[in-house]
Order: C-alpha cells, then sequence, then structure tokens
C-alpha cells in the first residue's frame, strides 16, 4: 500500500503569520525547500523535520502525519 | 539583499538557465556533425573538439556542484539544499539511463553503419549531459512553482 507524508505546514506557517521565506531563514534552509515540503513534492528527511519542529515549537508529529 | 535572497534569486535564475544551456548545447552537437571532422588533425577541428569538450566539462561541473562558485560559502549551502540534492541525484539517474539506451541504440546502429570511437563518445556525452541538466531544470522550475 502506497503511503505518504501529510503535513500541516501551510496551515501552521500562516497561524503564526511567516511566509515562506520568512520560515526558510528560521530553519536555516531555502524557500524552495520549505514551498515544495508544503506541496508534498519533497518528503523532508528527519533531520529537517525535527529543524522545522523546534523552529515551530511543536512536536514532529503535530506537523507530519501517515496518510492512505 | 540577505544570502537568503540571492540564494533564491540564484536559483530561480539557475531553472531557466539549465534547459536553455542543455538546448544549445544540442545544437552545438548538431553544428559539429553537420560539419564533420574526418581525422581531428586540422587546427580548425582541434579547437572545434576542444570547444566541445571545455563547454561537456564546464556543464558536468555546473550540474555536479550547482554553480555559482564565486558566491560565499553559505548561499552556495542554500542552492544546494535537500530538495536541490535530490534533484540532481534524480537528473544524473536520467542522465545515466539516457546514456545506456543511446548506448544500445549505438550498438544496433553500428551494425549497419561505420563510425568512429569519438563519435560514439561525442554523442553518448551529449545525451547524457543534456538530459540530466534538462531533467534538473524540469525539477527545480516544479520545486519553485508556488503551491
Amino acid at each position: 500500500m502506497a503511503e505518504r507524508l501529510g503535513n500541516r505546514l501551510h496551515q501552521l506557517r500562516a497561524e503564526r503569520g511567516l511566509t515562506q521565506a520568512a520560515l526558510a531563514e528560521r530553519v536555516e534552509v531555502s524557500r524552495k525547500t520549505i514551498n515544495t515540503v508544503e506541496n508534498g513534492i519533497f518528503v523532508p528527511s528527519t533531520i529537517l523535520s525535527l529543524k522545522i519542529a523546534r523552529t515551530l515549537e511543536l512536536p514532529v508529529e503535530e506537523i507530519f502525519s501517515l496518510e492512505g | 539583499m540577505t544570502d537568503y535572497e540571492t540564494a533564491d534569486r540564484l536559483t530561480r535564475r539557475r531553472a531557466r538557465i539549465f534547459p536553455l544551456l542543455a538546448a544549445m548545447f544540442v545544437v552545438q552537437q548538431a553544428t559539429f556533425f553537420v560539419g564533420r571532422i574526418e581525422d581531428g588533425t586540422r587546427t580548425v577541428d582541434q579547437v572545434k573538439i576542444s570547444a566541445w569538450l571545455v563547454l561537456s566539462i564546464v556543464l558536468l561541473l555546473v550540474l555536479a556542484t550547482g554553480g555559482s562558485w564565486f558566491k560565499s560559502a553559505k548561499v552556495r549551502a542554500l542552492m544546494n539544499d535537500d530538495v536541490t540534492r535530490a534533484n540532481r541525484a534524480e537528473a544524473f539517474r536520467v542522465g545515466f539511463l539516457a546514456t545506456m539506451i543511446g548506448a544500445i541504440g549505438l550498438y544496433f546502429v553500428s551494425m549497419f553503419e561505420n563510425f568512429g570511437g569519438r563519435d560514439a563518445i561525442h554523442i553518448l556525452m551529449t545525451i547524457g549531459i543534456a538530459a540530466a541538466l534538462l531533467r534538473f531544470g524540469f525539477l527545480e522550475r516544479q520545486a519553485l512553482r508556488d503551491g
């Protein structure tokens, strides 16, 4: 069964009033990376997922979940 | 302009330029085969061969390293982050497959037509580099496209 990684990054970022560029700067990655993760094009590494979670001050499972 | 903005601008430019470079590269090879080089001993032929080889090496290096060699380490790191590395790996995979398919094709063509080893290398390198450049450019543009 094909599972995919769902995420609430767009919603969580918007709730904090952050642009993709602003979040990217805080996570220390490119805006392109945030964009591709949000859109489900790119499945982030564990390190990147943890960095995003740390920046948003949330447990990683509140941002990412398995779907399908 | 911050390092992040600079990296974003250069990444967009790279995504636009790579497919154009691939097209230019293929067109250059077409002109190479139209003005066919027989033994490669004439100066003009040596210049042509050198130009092709230098361009091939530069394109390979740009593809492998992401280019922007004279930018700061921070900008280069941002331009070659996780997504770019994944896109590059996929581009190299496509380039390798295209080269192998080209080699199989040339193997069959060689049964009916004689051509030199230099021509075969030339064709295979062109196919591989152009396919990888096109794929990388496509993936980067897709990654930059807003939601």
